[in-house]
C-alpha cells in the first residue's frame, strides 16, 4: 500500500530504487524560520507584522538594514509571503491607539514604508515612489478577511480645502471643536453630530468612531454625492452565436450558466435589469416582457447605423422578466442552428451601449470569434513573421481607434464591459482588451473553447458565474489625496482617467489592482505623510457609499531608510505595469531592458550610497526586505506577456499583458512567480487540515527542474493554470492512487478533471488542488493539466516555462539573469 | 346596333366599344371626335366559357395571333391564314381530324371571346403579403387584427403568405421560427437601398452562409422564413397577429405617431422582388394614417402642420408632396416590372397619403380602398370580398397578367388607360398618336378581379392613296395572359371584327355607344386631369362635346332651336355635363386622397359602374306608385317621397320632410301604417341589393330632408332650382333649391346647343 510521504515509514515495503526520499528540510538554502502553515494564512497576521519593527518612543524608528548577498545564494521563496516594511510612524501619529489605522496591505501598499522629502531625493535613490492598491477588495471569510466598517449615520467631515476625509491622522484642536487636515493643515470645524449617537440619540464617545480608528471604512453618502438616484445593477449581456459560437458549446454553456446565476445576480432589491442581445451577422434583439413566459426576437441588420427595435421589454427587470428571460436561456443555443459565420460585435455593443447608456452597467460581451461585420470590425493581422521583431509591440496595440473610442463614450455613461472571448483563431485581444481597459472591466480568454471538454465547461462557467454574482460598485470614481508635495503623476489599470487625478470607473468589480505612480512637487514638510484613496460608488443595493482607504508613512531624507523601507512586491507590481506599458508604447526588447535596467539602477544606489562599497565586486548586495525582487523580475521578464521568442501567439501575449496589468498582488506573485510543490513525497499532513484549522500545503519549491525526479508527481501553478507533473518513472501504485489508472503509459496529458478516489493520497492530492483555488481571490479558476514528463512536448514545455529559475531557450537562468543585472552593478 | 346590342356582345366577350363601324380613314376618324376605343373587362365572368384544356394555336413567331373564329382554314390543307399578317399556318398535328363540322372551339363563331389553360403550370402559388400599421389605437388595431385573421382562412391553402408590421419601425415577421416570435426590424427613418435590405433579410446568398456541411439538413431558402404556405403557417400567423401589439415607441401630444409607411413598402417590395421576381403575388397595406417619417413622408410628425390640401397643392406649397410621390412611384415601378400588385386599405378618418401612394395601387391593379375605420364593414367587408371565390373554390383573382392587343394593319392601337405599365412591347399594332399608355402593345396587369377593365385606344390608319375597300372588316385581338389562382396560367383571348364604312355613312352614326363613348372619354378626361389643371380639361371636354354635336346633331347653322340629337346621342351630352362636375374632375370639394380613390375605382370599372360614377340613379319612392327611376335634378326632391341614390360610392336613402316627420313619430310601428312601414322599407331592400356585389363597399347614408348628410344628394343634383333661379324648371311645385353657383343642365344644354349650331354667345 502505498503512502507517499510516509515513505520513513513504508519505505522497507518499496522497491528499491523506485523512490527517493529528498531531504528538503536540510537544504541549507532554506532558512526554516517560519512555519509552513503560515503559507496559508499569509496575511493572516499582517497587523501584528507592521507594528513590528516599531517601539514606541520619542526617538525616530529606522529600519534596521540587512544586506544580503544574491550571487550563489537559492532564494528562499517563501519570503514572497513575508509583509511589507511596516511604516514607522512616531508614536502620536495618530488620534487613536486602534492596531487598525494602517489599511491591509491587499488595499493599498506604498513602494516605500518612508517617505522621501523631496524630488530629487527620490531620484537618487533610483527607486520608484509609487501606490499599488486594489481598493475594491473582495472580503473572504477564507481569508479571515475583516468586513469593511461603514460609518452609517451620514455624518461626513471632510477638509474644507483639499475634500480629505477625516482620519485617525488628523489632529484635533481648540478644545476639539476644529480638527486641523493632516494633508494641508486647515483648520476645519468638527460636524455637529459628529459626537452625537443618532441612533440611541445621546451621545457618543468621539473617540470610537470608525473613520478614526480605521484605516479602511466606507461612509454611507448623503444626497449631495449623487448626480441621480442610485442606479440599479444593469446587464446587458452580448452573447455571439454565430457558428463557431454555438458549435463550440459556448452558447449554451453561457445561456445555461446565466439560467443559474439569475439568483445570484446582485439583486437584493429587486431592480436589477438585464437585456440580452445574440450577435452574428445581425443583431438580435431579445424582447423580454414582464410577466411574460415567451420571449421575442427582433433582428436588426443594419450593422453601420444601430437602432433599437423597440422602447420597451428589451432592457427588463430581472424579477418582472424572470418567466421570459428563462425560457429564452432555455433554447437560447437551439435558437440559432442556422449556420451564421461573422460577427458584428461592435454593432452589437453599440446596441448594447444605447440599451443601458441611460442607467449604466455592465455589457457583458461573449465572442468567439473575431469581429468581422459591422462597426469596429477587424482582420486576423497576426502575422507570425512579426513575431520576435520589434514590430511585434504593435499586435499588443489596438488595431482600431474606434474600440479606444468606444470604451470612453461608455466611461461617460457609466457603462462597463467586460469580454470574454473563445475563439479558436486569432481573436485580436489586444483590440478588444481596449473596452475593458477603458472602462474598468475585465478581459477572460478562453483559447479554443470546446464546451464538450467538461474542464472548459467548467471553468468558463465557474469564472463567468463568479462574474455574475460578484457584488459591484457602480458609477465610481477613485481619487487619491496625499499630503501637501505630493502629485500622482501617472495611472495603471483598467479605468479613464476623467480629469487629471479623477479615475472613472463605471463599475468598479472586485479585486482589480490599479498602480498610480507618485512624485514630489513640493518638498514634502511634514514628519508624517497621508495617502487617502476614497472610491465614490454605488452598491448594487442602491446605497451611494464611498470607502476610504487612508495610509500614512513617516518622512525620511535617508536613502538608507527608504531602501529599508521599500516594499519588494510593491514596487514589483509596479515595474510589471510600467514593463508592460513599455512594451506596448516601444518594444518588447525595451521593456524586458526596462527592468534590469530599473533593477540594476537600484542595487547600484543601494551598493554605492547604502552600503558604500563602490567597485566591482563578486556580490550583488540587496537589501534583506528586497531579496526576492530580482527573482520576480527574473520571472517577469521571462513570463508570456514579455517573454523574448517567436512563438507565444499575440493573443496569449495580450491577455497575459490584460492580467498582469490588473491582478492584485496576491495573484500577480503567483502570476509571476508561480508555485511548485512537490507531492509525491510530501510530509504526512500535507492535504490535510492542520491543528489550526487550516489546510496544510507542502513547502513551496524553488522553480527550477533540479527539483524534478523522474518517479515523482509535482504540482506548479500560476493563478491561471495547474500542472501536476508525472516522472515516467512513476510507479503504477502512485498512477492508480490519484488517477485511477493502471500505469503512467495509461495516463493521458492535457486537461484534466482529478477522480476523487477511495485512498488518502488521491484525498490529499486533490485537497491541495481544492485549497490552492481557493487561495486565490478573484474569479479564476485554473485549469489542470497533466503533464507527462516525456510526452506532448508543448505541455511539458509550458509547464516548464514556469520554472523560471531554469534557463528557458534565449532565456538565461536566474543565475545568468542575476550576473546580468551584477555587471551592470559593477560597470558603474 | 341597338344599345340591347351592345349589351349583348359585352356579355359575350366583355367588350364595349365607342364605335361599333368605323370611318374608313384617318381623317374620317378623327372627324368623328370620340376615337375608336374599347372598354374591355378580360376577366369577365362567363359561365358559359370554361377554359379549354388545351394551349392555343398561335401564328407564327413574328405576329404571334391566336387563332379565332375569323381566321380563313383550309380544311384540307391543314392550313389556316391569320387575318393579322396573312401568313398561312400549318395546323399542329393533333389538329389533323378538323373538317368543317368538326372545328375546335376557338374556330366557332361563339368563341369569339376564349380562355385556354396553359400546360406549364406556375412554380410558385400566389403569394400574399400583409402590410399592417401598428400606429393605430386600440380598438382598431383589434379590429384590424380580427380581419385578418379571418382573411387568413380565405386564401388558398398553398397560397404563401408573408406579414409585414410597421410604425417607427418596419419589422418583417419570420414566419418558419417555431423557438419564438421573430422578427427582422428596419429603422423608419431611413431608406435602405433594395441591396441592403436583401441583405438584412438574408435573402442574398452570399458568403455569410457557409456551405452546408454533409449530414446537416439543406436549409430552406431564405425566402421559405418569411413566406409560407398559409396552410403551413396559420397557427403561427394567426398567433403573431393576434398577438400584435400597438406600435410601442411613445407619442408626444403635440405630435402624430411616427409611421414609416414608406420603408415598410420599401422592404415589401424588395422582399418579393429579390424572393420572387415576375410571380403572382400581391402586397397589401393597411394603414391607419399617412406616413410621417422616413421616404415616402407626407406629413411631419408635429400636429400644428395640417396635411396638405388641393389647394395647398395647387399653390405648389407643399413640402413633401413630390419627393413621396416620386419615393412611391420607384416602389411602384419595381413591383409592376415584377407582376406583383399592391392594395391599399385605408382605415382612418383623415387622409392617409392616398394621393402620394397612388401610383402603388395604379401601377398594379391593386385595390384602393378608403375607411374611416377598420371598424367599419366597408373595411371589412371589401377586404374579405376581394378574396370571395368562384365556384370552384378558387379566389376570383387573376395574377400577374400580361394585356396584349393585336390589330389588322388599317387600326394603330393609341394606348390603354387602366391600371396597368407598358411591357414596352413594338408591334406594327402600335400607333403613332398616344392616348393614356401609349407606344406598346402589351402592358402588364398585376392583378385581374372578373370587374377590371380596359380601356383601349385606336387609331385609323390608311395608306395614303389606297383606301379602303367598302365592307372591309377590321379585326382586333385581345390577349390576356394571367396567373390563374388555382396554379395554372390562363390565357384570355377575344377577337373582334368591325367594318369600316367610308365618312358620313349613316351606319358609323348608328354605331356610336354613348354610355361606352361616355365612359372611354371619362377615362382621358381624368388621364388629363392627372397631368393638367382641371381647367383645362373641362374646356377641352366642352369642346370635344360641341365638336361631336357638330358632327353628328341635326341642326339648322345658327338656330339652336333647330338642334337636334339622335337617341344613341342624345343623353350623352348629360354624361358630359355630370362628368363635369364629379369628384373626378371637381376635385375642390374633396380631399386629395378622396380624389385619388375617386379616380382610381373609375379607372378600373366596366362601362355600367363608371355610368353611376359619372352620373349617379336616383329613384324615387312614394305611395301608391311603383318605385321608379327619376331625374337626377333637384326637382326630384319632394315631402312626400323618399329618394333612393347611388352614386356608386354611396347610396343614400333620403326622406323627404314629411316621410321624415312621419318617420320620426314612428307611425311605421303603429297599426293601420302598414303601407309607410312598407315604403320606408322599400328602398332599404333596394339598398341591399345594390350593395351586394359592390366593391369598394358603398358609404351607406340614411339622411332626412334638411339633415346634414342631405349634402351628399344635393350636390349630385342638376341645380335646375337654385337659391339664384327661384321656380325654374319645377315652377312652384316641388324641388329644393339648391344652394350653389353651378349652372344647371339646362342652361348647359342651352349653351351646347347655341354652340354647335355656331350661334353667336349672348
Ligand atoms: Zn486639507
Ligand atoms: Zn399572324
Amino acid at each position: 500500500f502505498f503512502t507517499p510521504g510516509m515513505a520513513d515509514v513504508q519505505q522497507a515495503q518499496i522497491p528499491q530504487g523506485q523512490f527517493q526520499q529528498p531531504a528538503y528540510g536540510q537544504q541549507p538554502a532554506y532558512p526554516q524560520e517560519k512555519g509552513v502553515d503560515q503559507m496559508t494564512n499569509q496575511f493572516q497576521n499582517m497587523q501584528m507584522g507592521y507594528r513590528a519593527g516599531a517601539t514606541y518612543g520619542d526617538q525616530k524608528q529606522l529600519h534596521s538594514i540587512q544586506t544580503v548577498n544574491l550571487i550563489g545564494m537559492q532564494p528562499d521563496v517563501r519570503g514572497l509571503d513575508s509583509p511589507p516594511p511596516a511604516a514607522l510612524l512616531a508614536p502620536n501619529a495618530a488620534v487613536t491607539q486602534s492596531p487598525h489605522i494602517q489599511p491591509d496591505p491587499s488595499y493599498q501598499r506604498c513602494t516605500l514604508a518612508a517617505m522621501p522629502t523631496t524630488q530629487s531625493l527620490l531620484n537618487k535613490s533610483k527607486l520608484p515612489l509609487a501606490l499599488v492598491l486594489a481598493p475594491y477588495r473582495s472580503v473572504r471569510e477564507v481569508d479571515d478577511d475583516m468586513p469593511v466598517p461603514v460609518v452609517e449615520d451620514s455624518v461626513i467631515a471632510r477638509c474644507r480645502r483639499c475634500r480629505a476625509y477625516i482620519n485617525p491622522f488628523v489632529t484635533f484642536i481648540e478644545g476639539g471643536n476644529r480638527w486641523k487636515c493632516c494633508m494641508c493643515g486647515l483648520s476645519n470645524e468638527v460636524p455637529q453630530l459628529f459626537d452625537w449617537d443618532q441612533r440611541e440619540n445621546k451621545p457618543a464617545d468621539r473617540w470610537g468612531r470608525k473613520e478614526l480608528n480605521h484605516a479602511v471604512v466606507e461612509y454611507i453618502a448623503p444626497t449631495e454625492y449623487m448626480v441621480r438616484p442610485p442606479q440599479p445593477p444593469v446587464y446587458a449581456f452580448v452573447i455571439d452565436v454565430s457558428q463557431s459560437a454555438v458549435q463550440s458549446g459556448m452558447v449554451a454553456t453561457a445561456a445555461r450558466t446565466i439560467l443559474e446565476n439569475l439568483d445570484n445576480l446582485p439583486n437584493a432589491d429587486k431592480r436589477t435589469k438585464i437585456a440580452i442581445i445574440a450577435v452574428s451577422t445581425s443583431l438580435h434583439f431579445m424582447s423580454l416582457p414582464p410577466g411574460s413566459t415567451e420571449a421575442s426576437m427582433l433582428v436588426v441588420s443594419d450593422l453601420t447605423d444601430v437602432f433599437l427595435p423597440k422602447p420597451v421589454d428589451l432592457l427588463v427587470n430581472l424579477t418582472e422578466s424572470r418567466p421570459a428571460i428563462e425560457t429564452l436561456l432555455g433554447r437560447l443555443s437551439d435558437m440559432f442552428q442556422e449556420p451564421q459565420v461573422g460577427n458584428a460585435l461592435g454593432s452589437a455593443l453599440q446596441a448594447a451601449h444605447q440599451l443601458i447608456g441611460k442607467i449604466g452597467g455592465k455589457i457583458i460581451a461573449l465572442t468567439s470569434c473575431l469581429p468581422s461585420l459591422g462597426e469596429g470590425a477587424l482582420k486576423a493581422r497576426d502575422d507570425p513573421k512579426l513575431l520576435g521583431t520589434s514590430k511585434e509591440s504593435s499586435l499588443l496595440n489596438a488595431a482600431s481607434s474606434w474600440y479606444k473610442t468606444f470604451a470612453i463614450e461608455c466611461s461617460k455613461q457609466q457603462v462597463a464591459v467586460d469580454m470574454f472571448l473563445f475563439s479558436a483563431s486569432y481573436t485580436d485581444v489586444a483590440t478588444l482588451s481596449c473596452l475593458p481597459r477603458y472602462t474598468a472591466g475585465q478581459t477572460y480568454l478562453y483559447p479554443g473553447f470546446n464546451a464538450s471538454r467538461s474542464e472548459d465547461a467548467i471553468k468558463f462557467a465557474t469564472e463567468f458565474g463568479r462574474v455574475l454574482s460578484m457584488p459591484i460598485g457602480l458609477e465610481a470614481v477613485i481619487r487619491v489625496r496625499a499630503t501637501r508635495g505630493i502629485r500622482l503623476a501617472a495611472f495603471h489599470g483598467n479605468f479613464f482617467i476623467r480629469s487629471t487625478d479623477l479615475l472613472a470607473l463605471p463599475v468598479v468589480p472586485m479585486d482589480q489592482n490599479y498602480v498610480i505612480e507618485l512624485q514630489l512637487e513640493d518638498d514634502v514638510k511634514a514628519t508624517t505623510v497621508v495617502i487617502q484613496t476614497a472610491v465614490l460608488h454605488t452598491t448594487c443595493f442602491g446605497e451611494r457609499r464611498i470607502r476610504v482607504i487612508t495610509q500614512a508613512m513617516p518622512t525620511t531624507d535617508s536613502i538608507a531608510e527608504m531602501y529599508g523601507s521599500a516594499d519588494q512586491i510593491a514596487i514589483a507590481s509596479y515595474l510589471v505595469s510600467k514593463s508592460v506599458e513599455k512594451s506596448m508604447t516601444s518594444s518588447l526588447d525595451d521593456a524586458r531592458n526596462l527592468i534590469i535596467n530599473k533593477l540594476s539602477d537600484m542595487l547600484t544606489v543601494f551598493k554605492n550610497q547604502v552600503t558604500s562599497s563602490a567597485g566591482a565586486s563578486a556580490q550583488l548586495a540587496v537589501p534583506d526586505n528586497l531579496k526576492l525582487l530580482p527573482l520576480l523580475m527574473c520571472g517577469l521578464v521571462k513570463h508570456v506577456g514579455l517573454r523574448e521568442g517567436v512563438s507565444i501567439p499575440p493573443d496569449l501575449r495580450s491577455y497575459a499583458q490584460a492580467l498582469l496589468t490588473t491582478l492584485p498582488c496576491q495573484s500577480l506573485i503567483p502570476y509571476i512567480h508561480p508555485i511548485f510543490y512537490s507531492l509525491h513525497n510530501m510530509s504526512p499532513d500535507a492535504g490535510t487540515v492542520g491543528p489550526d484549522g487550516h489546510m496544510v500545503l507542502p513547502p513551496a519549491l524553488n522553480l527550477t527542474s533540479e527539483r524534478l525526479e523522474r518517479h515523482g508527481l509535482f504540482f506548479i501553478e500560476d493563478g491561471q493554470n495547474m500542472f501536476l507533473w508525472v516522472g515516467h518513472e512513476a510507479v503504477p501504485r502512485l498512477i492508480q492512487d490519484v488517477f485511477d489508472l493502471p500505469s503512467y503509459a495509461e495516463l493521458t496529458g492535457g486537461k484534466y478533471t482529478l477522480p476523487v478516489l477511495d485512498n488518502p493520497f488521491n484525498q490529499r492530492v486533490n485537497n491541495i488542488v481544492a485549497k490552492t483555488r481557493e487561495l486565490r481571490r478573484g474569479v479564476y479558476r485554473q485549469h489542470l493539466y497533466v503533464v507527462k514528463s516525456d510526452a506532448e512536448p508543448a505541455l511539458r514545455s509550458w509547464a516548464l516555462s514556469c520554472l523560471i529559475e531554469d534557463r528557458m531557450d534565449k532565456m538565461g537562468s536566474y543565475a545568468q539573469f542575476l550576473t546580468q543585472v551584477k555587471n551592470k552593478v559593477s560597470r558603474v | 346596333m341597338s344599345t340591347n346590342n351592345f349589351e349583348d356582345v359585352e356579355d359575350r366577350d366583355g367588350i364595349r366599344l365607342s364605335w361599333n363601324a368605323w370611318p374608313s380613314s384617318r381623317i374620317e376618324a378623327t372627324r368623328t371626335v370620340v376615337p375608336i376605343s374599347a372598354l374591355y373587362t378580360p376577366l369577365k365572368e362567363r359561365e358559359d366559357l370554361p377554359p379549354v384544356l388545351y394551349e392555343p394555336v398561335t401564328c407564327k413567331a413574328s405576329c404571334k395571333a391566336i387563332l379565332n373564329p375569323f381566321c380563313q382554314i383550309d380544311v384540307r390543307g391543314k392550313l389556316w391564314i391569320c387575318p393579322f399578317c396573312l401568313q398561312r399556318n400549318p395546323f399542329p398535328p393533333h389538329y389533323k381530324d378538323i373538317t368543317t363540322t368538326n372545328l375546335p372551339a376557338e374556330l366557332l363563331p361563339k368563341y369569339t371571346t376564349i380562355e385556354y389553360t396553359l400546360s406549364r403550370p406556375a412554380q410558385i402559388p400566389p403569394i400574399f403579403l400583409y402590410v399592417v400599421d401598428t400606429c393605430v389605437d386600440e380598438d382598431e388595431l383589434k379590429a384590424l387584427r380580427e380581419t385578418l385573421v379571418v382573411s387568413l382562412s380565405l386564401l388558398p391553402p398553398t397560397a404563401l403568405v408573408g406579414l409585414i408590421t410597421f410604425g417607427t419601425m418596419t419589422m418583417v415577421h419570420e414566419l418558419a421560427y417555431s423557438d419564438c416570435p421573430k422578427s427582422y426590424v428596419f429603422r423608419g427613418s431611413k431608406e435602405y437601398q433594395p441591396k441592403q435590405i436583401a441583405d438584412m433579410l438574408g435573402l442574398n446568398p452570399s458568403n455569410r452562409m457557409q456551405a452546408v456541411r454533409p449530414g446537416q439538413p439543406m436549409p430552406a431558402p431564405a425566402a421559405s422564413r418569411f413566406l409560407m404556405p398559409a396552410q403551413a403557417c396559420e397557427f403561427q400567423l394567426t398567433s403573431i397577429l393576434e398577438g400584435l401589439q400597438r406600435d410601442p415607441w411613445p407619442v408626444e401630444q403635440d405630435k402624430r405617431p411616427l409611421r414609416c409607411t414608406g420603408v415598410a413598402m420599401g422592404v415589401a417590395v424588395s422582399l418579393l422582388e429579390t424572393t420572387f421576381p415576375n410571380t403572382g403575388a400581391r402586397i397589401m397595406l393597411f394603414s391607419g394614417g399617412p406616413p410621417t417619417d422616413g421616404p415616402g413622408l407626407v406629413v411631419g410628425p408635429e400636429l400644428r402642420e395640417p396635411i396638405r390640401s388641393h389647394h395647398d397643392i395647387d399653390r405648389d406649397s407643399v413640402k413633401h408632396f413630390k419627393r413621396a410621390t416620386k419615393y412611391f412611384e420607384g416602389l411602384s415601378k419595381r413591383a409592376s416590372a415584377n407582376g406583383h400588385a399592391i392594395d391599399i386599405y385605408a382605415g382612418c378618418l383623415d387622409q392617409v397619403g392616398l394621393l402620394e401612394m397612388k401610383s402603388l395601387t395604379n401601377a398594379t391593379n391593386g385595390s384602393m380602398v378608403i375607411s374611416d375605420s377598420f371598424m367599419t364593414a366597408i373595411f371589412k367587408q371589401t377586404f374579405l370580398r376581394s378574396l370571395g371565390k368562384d365556384d370552384d373554390g378558387h379566389l376570383k383573382m387573376g395574377f400577374n397578367g400580361t394585356f396584349e392587343v393585336l390589330t389588322t394593319k388599317e387600326l394603330k392601337i393609341s394606348g390603354v388607360i387602366g391600371h396597368v405599365i407598358s411591357a414596352n412591347k413594338k408591334t406594327p399594332s402600335v400607333g403613332e398618336t398616344e392616348i393614356g399608355i401609349g407606344q406598346t402593345s402589351a402592358w402588364k396587369v398585376c392583378s385581374l378581379t372578373p370587374k377590371s377593365s380596359l380601356a383601349t385606344y385606336f387609331e385609323v390608319v390608311t395608306p395614303a392613296g389606297q383606301p379602303l375597300q367598302p365592307n372591309q372588316t377590321g379585326l382586333i385581338q385581345f390577349v390576356t395572359h394571367y396567373q390563374h389562382s388555382s396554379g395554372q396560367f390562363r390565357l384570355r383571348v377575344t377577337t373582334i371584327a368591325r367594318t369600316f364604312h367610308e365618312g358620313g355613312h349613316p351606319a358609323i352614326a348608328a354605331s356610336f355607344d354613348q354610355e361606352a363613348a361616355a365612359v372611354l372619354m371619362a377615362r382621358i378626361a381624368v388621364f388629363k386631369a392627372e397631368i393638367d389643371d382641371s381647367p383645362d380639361v373641362l374646356r377641352w371636354l366642352d369642346r370635344m362635346l360641341i365638336r361631336l354635336c357638330q358632327k353628328f346633331a341635326e341642326y339648322r347653322k345658327e338656330d339652336p332651336t333647330s338642334f337636334q340629337l339622335s337617341p344613341n346621342f342624345s343623353i350623352y351630352p348629360q354624361f358630359m355635363f355630370h362628368l363635369r362636375r364629379s369628384q373626378f374632375l371637381q376635385v375642390f370639394n374633396n380631399s386629395p386622397d378622396e380624389t385619388a380613390f375617386y379616380r382610381h375605382v373609375l379607372n378600373d370599372a366596366d362601362v355600367n359602374n363608371s355610368l353611376i360614377m359619372i352620373q349617379p340613379t336616383l329613384m324615387s319612392y312614394t305611395f301608391d306608385v311603383e318605385p321608379h327611376p327619376v331625374l337626377l335634378d333637384s326637382v326630384s326632391i319632394r315631402p312626400d317621397v323618399i329618394l333612393l341614390l347611388d352614386t356608386f360610392f354611396h347610396i343614400l336613402i333620403f326622406h323627404g320632410e314629411t316621410i321624415a316627420q312621419w318617420r320620426k313619430a314612428n307611425y311605421q310601428d303603429q297599426e293601420g301604417y302598414e303601407n309607410f312601414k312598407e315604403l320606408l322599407e322599400s328602398p332599404i331592400t333596394d339598398a341591399q341589393d345594390l350593395l351586394e356585389d359592390r366593391s369598394p363597399i358603398p358609404r351607406y347614408v340614411v339622411c332626412d330632408q334638411g339633415g346634414s348628410q342631405a349634402r351628399f344628394l344635393l350636390s349630385k343634383l342638376n341645380p335646375s332650382t337654385t337659391h339664384m333661379s327661384g321656380g325654374y324648371g319645377g315652377g312652384g311645385n316641388g324641388g329644393q333649391a339648391i344652394f350653389t353657383d353651378d349652372v344647371s343642365l339646362q342652361v348647359f344644354m342651352e349653351h351646347l346647343k347655341r354652340l354647335a349650331v355656331g350661334a353667336s354667345t349672348s
